[in-house]
């Protein structure tokens, strides 16, 4: 029986046809439904997951494939406690998402550039964000977000009500 | 409710009228004893919300909280512990409307909005009316009714305070979600009179004070969505999200060639494989090459049925399937461009309109004046061919909905823009009576993820039904890939204007004509949203007008994309406004005003036409705060202005572009000014317009979808490449808020007007006009 390890957990999957993506096996089989499916080809960045820390595309990546490695998926990022990640609050308090569907998949995204990179340029955003689509557009703000988190873990203001209006 | 209806915008294509035009719209009286069955919802509603509840503070989802105590009207609970539920009623789809309605109620009833949890309500005409997300119509169409279930709520909870404590009503007022009695200097929850207040007979609209502007405490500002824990967080929200005990996971293959049917397939192969329950063949329903939201029209197809979504959809690619082609769609948008070139300088078909006199509607031509006498005398005339083509939605999630059928009643959990109609369409299909559709129908709407317009179809919706009925007793997720979605879409469709207009010897525009070039299926009238609206912009504002059609054949289904119409016109018109404001030796500022003239509405019979003071409004207020002018700021760099009007709300642009040799486009900035009324949360109508900017530019360059013997080419976004991170602009948002204007949606005319800025900077920086949309197909680059 195959297990994988998935949020810091061991996950039993079955005897499952091993060419079914990881995309699926997570939605279906543990019921980890946050990784999103939206062109099944690398194209969207929907389903989004990290890899030992490195952002990859769960629809290309056959579970039969997985062995060690450490997956972690939207599930996965806040605390046990449920405390957001500096990146899921600042989405949250920038008010990031529009229909939503592609943020997990921008989440971990930018929570895998923020961890190599504490102070990332424009550049920086444009190369680690360029392979997820948001389809609602809501670019400007994934950027001020990364941008806010970054200053939220360096310790620093990372958002002032003041400049932009009161945040309810 | 004037002043709902004032808001309609006159552009809505039918469906939307008819919705629209249903008695519902008021706060149905129900007894409070109904209000407690109603609330009691059914077994299947609890499963999903369950699901849908977990780890969220502000959104729940409606039955999860039926065990709330006090119910005062359909959209407000009082929980035990004194914190408030208010219902959400319509679909949410990225609009922002799940925060943006409770916020009305929410100040009416003079709630903290720590206090709200917000609760996703299930479909039911008979208490909610009609609940949509289209048109931009949320907004104006419940803002007073909305205003008046909260007013309900407060009378009813102060009400039941005076009676409680035995103190004058004259003497309370409320605060924060408390009751005030200020003279004692005392202050209660609400929660202490929640159960009195639930007993309370309902008072009727005409006995509400509503408030004021300034006594607004919520309304004005920003409010971040209700939902965004759970998004960040990865909670079930979504279509296909739900988990269901038993649940059986479904792909469905359809003809390439838009119509065909399926004959036979290779069903042993198919059922052998591994994971696969079942596998059949479904016939077409209805006629569903014609957008029909509430008919149950679907097209034939195979379904797989299996045990997991990989399952069905690794035994997809396996499948062969002999096809019908005889009702197969045959049309090419290769020969369609080749026809309407060959006729850019004939006449069309006159293009009529209803008009409404004292005997009954009658249709008369759309022209208006002479517009070929005063063309003859003009002093320039100016000449444009404008194309644009077929789009794709490509809503990021795909078609997906799950059904539950079982002793003739079947239970659906949908993200759809018009729910009632799903529900309506699924008895059309089923063979139930209309009488019965409430009983045995049921369906839930789940958060949408995008919609666009294409989920106002509900074609997913009756696939699923039809799938599980044969699959009775077991729960079936439908899963569509993105292949599916953009070979199977109800496009925007593609089309053309043959522009000629005149202006007198101080440039001021004298006559304009028409000749618009579109698709029917029918031969009778054109495709959906392939209509040109005969008082569309600028027929109100100028007096000789000439406007006629001709319809190609072509039955390649066509539906409404995020503003429908005008998310092509706007590209046309603003451009050849643009070419007639050089030709005229004004300002391009000059010239638009000019032509819109002085304030007043355009069409003074028509409530709902444009006001053409808020229309010069926006556009001087974006050349200020922009510093636009025509003309280069560098070589190569310049911005370009434009302006459009539709669904009852006002939008100018200014993009700041650069161009190099080698046809490569530099978004800078784009400065936005809108007019949509009143805005009652602000963080919600930014992010309206902020994406309707990029959604039109990514259009703009890329967008394409083209068909040959009614087979879609593109398949992924390999081949329909959307606007990605680098390629985003720099925004700059602002509105103008007239005081005497309630609010009107910003989900759609945030979009078109970007098109024609960009297309007009890069004129202004290169000099190259351009009349055809995508731009790539010009060599044009978006870096
Ligand atoms: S679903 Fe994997 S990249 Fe789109
Ligand atoms: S928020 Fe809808 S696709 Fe990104």
């Amino acid at each position: 029986m195959a297990t994988l390890n998935i949020n810091g957990q061991t996950m039993d999957i079955g005897e499952i046809d091993p060419s079914t993506p990881l995309l699926w096996v997570l939605r279906d089989e543990l019921g980890l439904v946050g990784t999103k499916y939206g062109c099944g080809i690398a194209q969207c960045g929907a389903c989004t997951v990290h890899m030992n820390g490195a952002p990859v595309r769960s629809c290309q990546i056959p579970v039969g494939n997985l062995t060690d490695q450490q997956i972690t998926t939207i599930e996965g990022l806040a605390a046990a406690d449920g405390t957001l990640t500096p990146v899921q609050e600042a989405w949250v308090e920038l008010d990031v998402p529009q229909c939503g569907y592609c943020q997990a998949g921008q989440i971990m995204s930018a929570t895998a550039l923020l961890n190599n990179n504490q102070n990332p340029s424009d550049a920086d955003i444009d190369a680690a964000m360029s392979g997820n689509i948001c389809r609602c557009a809501t670019y400007s703000r994934i950027r001020q977000a990364i941008k806010d988190a970054a200053a939220k873990m360096n310790g620093t203001a990372f958002y002032d009500a003041a400049q932009t209006g009161e945040i309810a | 409710m004037k002043l709902i209806t004032d808001n309609l915008s006159p552009e809505l294509p039918g469906f939307f009228q008819d919705l629209t035009s249903t008695p519902k719209l008021e706060i149905p009286e129900l007894s409070r004893r109904q209000f407690f069955k109603v609330s009691g919802i059914t077994g299947g509603g609890l499963v999903i919300g369950l699901a849908l509840g977990t780890g969220s503070n502000k959104a729940k989802a409606q039955s999860a909280a039926a065990d709330a105590t006090s119910t005062l009207s359909p959209y407000v609970q009082i929980q035990p512990n004194g914190r408030i539920n208010i219902f959400s009623k319509n679909p949410e789809c990225g609009q922002g409307i799940k925060t943006g309605l409770p916020l009305i109620i929410a100040d009416e009833l003079d709630c903290a909005w720590e206090d709200v949890d917000v609760v996703q309500a299930d479909i039911d005409a008979s208490k909610y009316g009609a609940q949509f997300a289209g048109g931009s119509l949320s907004t104006p169409m419940n803002w007073m009714a909305m205003r008046q279930a909260g007013a309900t709520g407060r009378a009813m909870i102060l009400a039941a305070a005076a009676q409680q404590l035995n103190i004058p009503l004259t003497e309370l007022s409320t605060s924060n979600t408390k009751v005030v009695h200020a003279t004692s200097g005392r202050e209660w929850g609400y929660g202490e009179f929640a159960e009195l207040a639930a007993t309370m007979p309902v008072p009727d609209a005409a006995s509400l004070t509503l408030k004021t502007k300034d006594q607004f405490t919520l309304m004005g500002k920003r409010f971040t969505g209700v939902d965004n824990h759970d998004i960040v967080t990865g909670k079930p929200l979504f279509g296909a999200d739900t988990r269901l005990d038993g649940m059986l996971f479904a792909s469905y293959t359809k003809c390439p060639q838009i119509g065909g049917r399926a004959l036979s397939f290779n069903e042993s192969h198919i059922k052998s494989l591994r994971g696969v329950v079942d596998a059949f063949i479904l016939d077409e329903f209805g006629n569903p090459k014609m957008f029909n939201p509430g008919g149950g029209d679907m097209f034939s197809g195979v379904a797989i049925v299996a045990e997991s979504t990989w399952a069905a959809l690794k035994a997809k690619r396996e499948l062969e399937i002999e096809w019908d082609l005889s009702n197969a769609e045959v049309s090419s948008w290769s020969e369609i461009v080749e026809r309407a070139y060959a006729m850019k300088d004939e006449d069309g078909e006159p293009l009529m309109t209803t008009s409404r006199g004292p005997n009954g509607p009658t249709t008369v031509p759309a022209s208006k004046g002479d517009a070929e006498a005063v063309l003859q005398n003009a002093a320039t005339v100016v000449s444009g061919f404008y194309e644009y083509p077929y789009v794709s939605h490509a809503q990021l999630e795909p078609e997906t909905c799950t059904a539950l059928y079982q002793n003739g009643n079947v239970e659906i959990w949908a993200p759809a823009q018009i729910p009632q109609s799903g529900e309506s369409g699924s008895a059309v299909l089923l063979g139930i009576p209309a009488e019965e559709a409430a009983q045995r129908v049921v369906l839930h709407q789940t958060r949408i993820g995008g919609g666009f317009g294409r989920k106002l179809a509900n074609d997913y919706v009756f696939e699923v039904v039809a799938i599980a009925r044969r699959m009775e007793g077991r729960p079936v997720l439908l899963q569509w890939t993105r292949e599916d979605d953009m070979g199977g879409d109800y496009f925007r469709p593609g089309g053309f204007h043959s522009y000629t207009a005149g202006l007198d010897s101080v440039g001021n525009l004298t006559a304009w004509q028409d000749h618009f070039f579109t698709s029917t299926g029918n031969d009778t009238a054109p495709m959906t949203s392939a209509d040109l609206n005969p008082n569309v912009f600028p027929k109100d504002v100028i007096d000789n007008v000439k406007l006629s059609q001709t319809m190609f054949h072509n039955a390649i289904p066509t539906g409404p994309m995020r503003a429908p119409a005008s998310n092509a016109f706007a590209f046309s018109f603003q451009g050849f406004m643009h070419e007639l404001a050089i030709a005229s030796g004004k300002s391009h500022v000059d010239f638009l005003l000019d032509t819109l003239g002085d304030p007043r509405l355009a069409n003074p019979e028509n409530p709902q036409s444009m006001h053409t003071g808020r229309a010069a409004n926006v556009i001087s207020e974006v050349a200020r705060i922009s510093g636009y002018e025509q003309g280069a700021s560098e070589p190569g760099r310049a911005k370009g202005l434009s302006f459009y009007f539709c669904h009852s709300g006002y939008v100018a642009q200014v993009a700041d572009v650069s161009v190099n040799a080698n046809k490569e486009v530099k978004i800078h900035k784009v400065w936005a000014v809108g007019d949509f009324g009143f805005i009652h949360n602000l963080s919600g109508a930014e992010n309206q317009m902020e994406g309707g900017i990029i959604d039109g530019i990514s259009q703009l360059f890329n967008a394409k979808i083209t068909f040959e013997n009614g087979i879609i080419q593109q398949q992924n976004f390999h081949q329909y490449p959307l606007l990605r991170m680098p390629q985003a602009p720099e925004l700059e948002v602002s509105f103008l808020e007239p005081e005497e204007f309630s609010p009107t949606g910003g989900g759609e005319p945030s979009m078109p007007p970007v098109l024609a800025a960009v297309t007009n900077a890069i004129y202004n920086a290169t000099g190259d006009r351009i009349r055809k949309m995508p731009l790539f197909e010009l060599g044009y680059k978006l870096v």
